[in-house]
């Protein structure tokens, strides 16, 4: 058993650096969105992991955790992307860039 | 004394005032004329009567008793340890809480009684003013303050009501802020009083942090009954402040007098006072004749034991107030502003007060401050009347004649005189005869302190009736002065009573020819001040006696051959002594001396840091650090380009360096 643990937490961090990549060089919002998704996820496999390698319920109770936190975030930022997309804008990151103003 | 009756008495006497000042300040002079009115001197006369009912239920006991400490509330407990008082490291502890005795009762009474007059008296006074309502408000706030000055058992309220005072003062003296006259003499007074407090606090300090307990510990305390019960004398050996006449106990000695001295305009810092006729006239009268700058001798009389102890400080403050008496009746009789004749006569006669508490006859000086508030509250009053009906015209030359058209003013102008003057059966006679007479038992060994103190009657009653004859009789020289008019009813009756007053209060410390051994009034102060020590006999006390009448009268007589009969020239001093004329004339140019000597340098200084240090140093510091922020923040901007992936990749950027460095340091 103990012989799968690198392969977790290599999973783990391959999600990460794909999500964390992801969220760099895509444009669409949903698509970054997906890709922080993909983090956060990648975030609970490391979490849960180590969890059932110490035999704590910490891990896992914090991945919960993370679950609840993502699907408000999520709330929040659909209601971004929508709010954007109504006011008759591309869903373009690159052309968002009112904040350097 | 019941304690419950005595804290809610207390909280009455405090309260009124303060709610009524309260009120008075937060409606910022929206509250109607009539509310003001009636709650300005109402809320000092129910104070007065609280006080009233305080003296009753304290001459229910008997004269052991007669002392009370009662607690409102414990303001400031720093001290570690135990409840009970004994602790290790005692730290400050002060309560606001206040003591009830004689001496206490005797400010409480003339603060609010005669205060309140004078409130009464201000309704006509102020009537036309248009800071009516700010008027009030701050007469109440002096009223407060003065209460908390009196009644403080802690050595911090007195110094808060020290303050207090002092702003009060401030505030009526500028009272008329358009005038620049009156801002620089309302500065001035505040300036000398802060000098004074400075010299207070440092005293209370040096009490703090010296005084020791009955084992030779230090007690910190600030609570006053404590203090002196350790400090008085042969409490014990290793305690109080030191030796006798040690230094310590003289340098809080002196530093407490210097506090007494800009409180009570005494020379050094006594400059301030005539200037503060820039007032209106019932502040001079309440603030700078009853009660504030008698606040001084109430400080020494009240830290007796202290002076006790510092026979050298105690010689300090007698020099000093016997000295001021004189400079200032000097100065008195050249003077032709009706208010600073006044003002002087105020600073001579609280000289002798000093002087009185100086030498030990603490009770003497006591009575004078008492029978001295209400004859030159009186004399003040009557004055405002003579300048109400001049329209506001002060100078005694444009006067004249003014008996014909104001005789009840007159009348009361010329009992506050002889009260001052200290004619027999006139109150000023009986307090100027104890304490002169006291003066020669008690003073230093050396009569000529009672001499100079004598010899200040003929000054007093010289100046005094000069006025007299040169404002009230012969014929009117000037349009205002032949059409003057009686004050109005509201001003006219304080004026009586306090003419009543000064015409009996005397004879409370009448002493039956040795028949009572102590007179009322010092058996009245005497749980807290004790009796006088020594006694004249009764042939010096008698003669002494003689010698202040008849130079009383002799000042009187010359100030009649002067201005009334004119058969002496007027010109006869300043032709045959012109530099003594020049000298009175000029205040013995302490003004001038202080300008040269202090405020010169003082604005050089000031210029200099203007035109040198300010635009050469600070500005270019302050210029330097804006404008270093001002670069940074620039470049720093060129961070926020506003788009997104940059800001993340940032983040990233930061977030593996601190992976990393974090796996550095696990390894």
């Amino acid at each position: 058993m103990s012989g799968l643990f690198p392969g977790f937490l290599i999973l783990s961090a391959a999600m990460f650096a794909i999500g964390a990549a992801g969220v760099l060089v895509r444009r669409n919002p949903i698509v970054v969105f997906m890709c922080i998704e993909l983090m956060l996820n990648s975030a609970n496999l490391a979490l849960v992991t180590y969890a059932r390698y110490t035999h704590t319920m910490a891990g896992q109770v914090f991945a919960l955790i993370v679950i609840a936190v993502a699907a408000s975030e999520v709330v929040v930022g659909l209601a971004l992307i929508t709010g954007v997309y109504r006011s008759g804008r591309r869903l373009d990151l690159d052309e968002l860039s009112e904040m350097s103003e | 004394m019941n304690p419950q009756l005595t804290l809610v008495l207390s909280a009455v006497v405090l309260g009124l005032p303060t709610a009524s000042f309260a009120v008075n300040a937060v409606t910022a002079g929206r509250l109607p004329r009539r509310v003001v009115t009636y709650l300005g001197p109402g809320s000092v006369l129910g104070s007065f009567v609280a006080t009233l009912v305080l003296l009753a239920t304290m001459l229910a006991q008997s004269p052991s008793h007669r002392g009370i400490t009662v607690t409102f509330w414990d303001w400031l407990n720093a001290s570690i340890g135990g409840g009970s008082g004994v602790s290790a490291h005692a730290g400050l502890s002060a309560a606001f809480s206040v003591r009830i005795d004689p001496l206490a009762i005797l400010m409480m009474l003339v603060i609010t009684g005669i205060g309140g007059l004078i409130h009464v008296y201000s309704v006509g006074y102020m009537a036309e003013d248009p800071g009516f309502n700010r008027f009030f408000a701050l007469m109440n706030l002096f009223i407060t303050s003065m209460l908390v000055l009196v009644m403080s058992n802690s050595l911090v309220f007195l110094i808060i009501g020290w303050a207090m005072v002092a702003f009060a003062s401030y505030a009526l003296i500028a009272f008329w802020y358009q005038r620049p006259s009156a801002v620089v003499a309302g500065r001035k007074a505040f300036i000398t009083q802060v000098i004074g407090d400075v010299g207070l606090v440092l005293a209370a300090f040096l009490i703090f942090l010296n005084l020791r307990g009955p084992s030779g510990r230090l007690l910190h305390t600030v609570d006053l009954q404590t203090i002196f019960a350790n400090v008085g004398p042969g409490a014990h050996f290793h305690g109080g402040l030191g030796p006798v006449g040690g230094g310590m106990v003289t340098a809080i000695g002196i530093l407490l007098f210097l506090g007494a001295a800009a409180k009570s305009a005494q020379w050094p810092l006594h400059t301030w006072l005539p200037d503060a006729m820039e007032g209106p006239t019932p502040v001079s009268a309440l603030i700078h004749a009853a009660t504030m700058v008698t606040a001084g001798v109430y400080l020494v009389a009240r830290f007796h034991p202290v002076f006790q102890q510092a026979p050298v400080a105690a010689g300090v403050v007698a020099v000093v107030g016997i000295g001021t008496a004189l400079m200032a009746g000097i100065i008195g009789c050249t003077q032709y502003d009706i208010k600073r004749v006044i003002a002087y006569s105020t600073m001579s006669q609280i000289g002798l007060m000093i002087f009185a508490v100086g030498v030990g006859a603490y009770s003497a000086g006591m009575f004078q401050f008492f029978t001295h508030a209400c004859f030159k509250a009186l004399l003040f009053l009557a004055a405002g009347n003579v300048i109400h009906a001049l329209h506001d015209d002060q100078d005694i030359r444009v006067m004249g004649g003014l008996r014909r058209h104001m005789r009840w003013t007159f009348l009361a102008f010329t009992t506050g005189s002889l009260a001052l003057a200290g004619i027999p059966i006139f109150a000023g006679f009986f307090s100027k005869e104890e304490l002169l007479g006291q003066g020669l038992a008690l003073g230093p060994a050396v009569p000529w302190l009672w001499v100079i103190g004598v010899s200040v009657n003929v000054l007093t009653s010289f100046y005094i009736f000069r006025v007299v004859w040169v404002a009230f009789t012969g014929d009117p020289r000037s349009e205002n002065a032949e059409h003057a008019h009686e004050a109005p009813a509201v001003m006219l009756l304080p004026v009586l009573v306090l003419a009543g007053l000064s015409t009996v209060v005397g004879f409370l410390n009448i002493d039956f020819a040795g028949f009572a051994p102590v007179t009322l009034f010092q058996a009245f102060l005497q749980p807290v001040v004790g009796v006088p020590g020594a006694h004249a006999s009764a042939l010096v006390d008698g003669l002494a006696l003689l010698a202040g009448v008849l130079l009383s009268l002799l000042g009187l007589g010359v100030a009649w051959a002067v201005y009334g009969k004119q058969v002496l020239s007027r010109e006869l001093i300043p032709q045959r002594l012109p530099w003594l004329y020049q000298l009175s004339f000029r205040k013995f140019y302490w003004d001038e001396v202080y300008d040269v000597a202090l405020v010169t340098p003082a604005l050089a200084l000031a210029t200099g840091v203007r035109r040198v240090l300010e635009p050469g140093v600070f500005d270019s510091a302050v210029g330097g650090v804006r404008d270093a922020v001002a670069q940074l923040s620039a470049d720093l901007r060129t961070f926020q380009t506003g788009f997104l992936k940059d800001y993340a990749l940032w983040f990233f950027f930061f977030a593996v360096l601190g992976v990393v460095l974090m796996g550095l340091r696990l390894t």
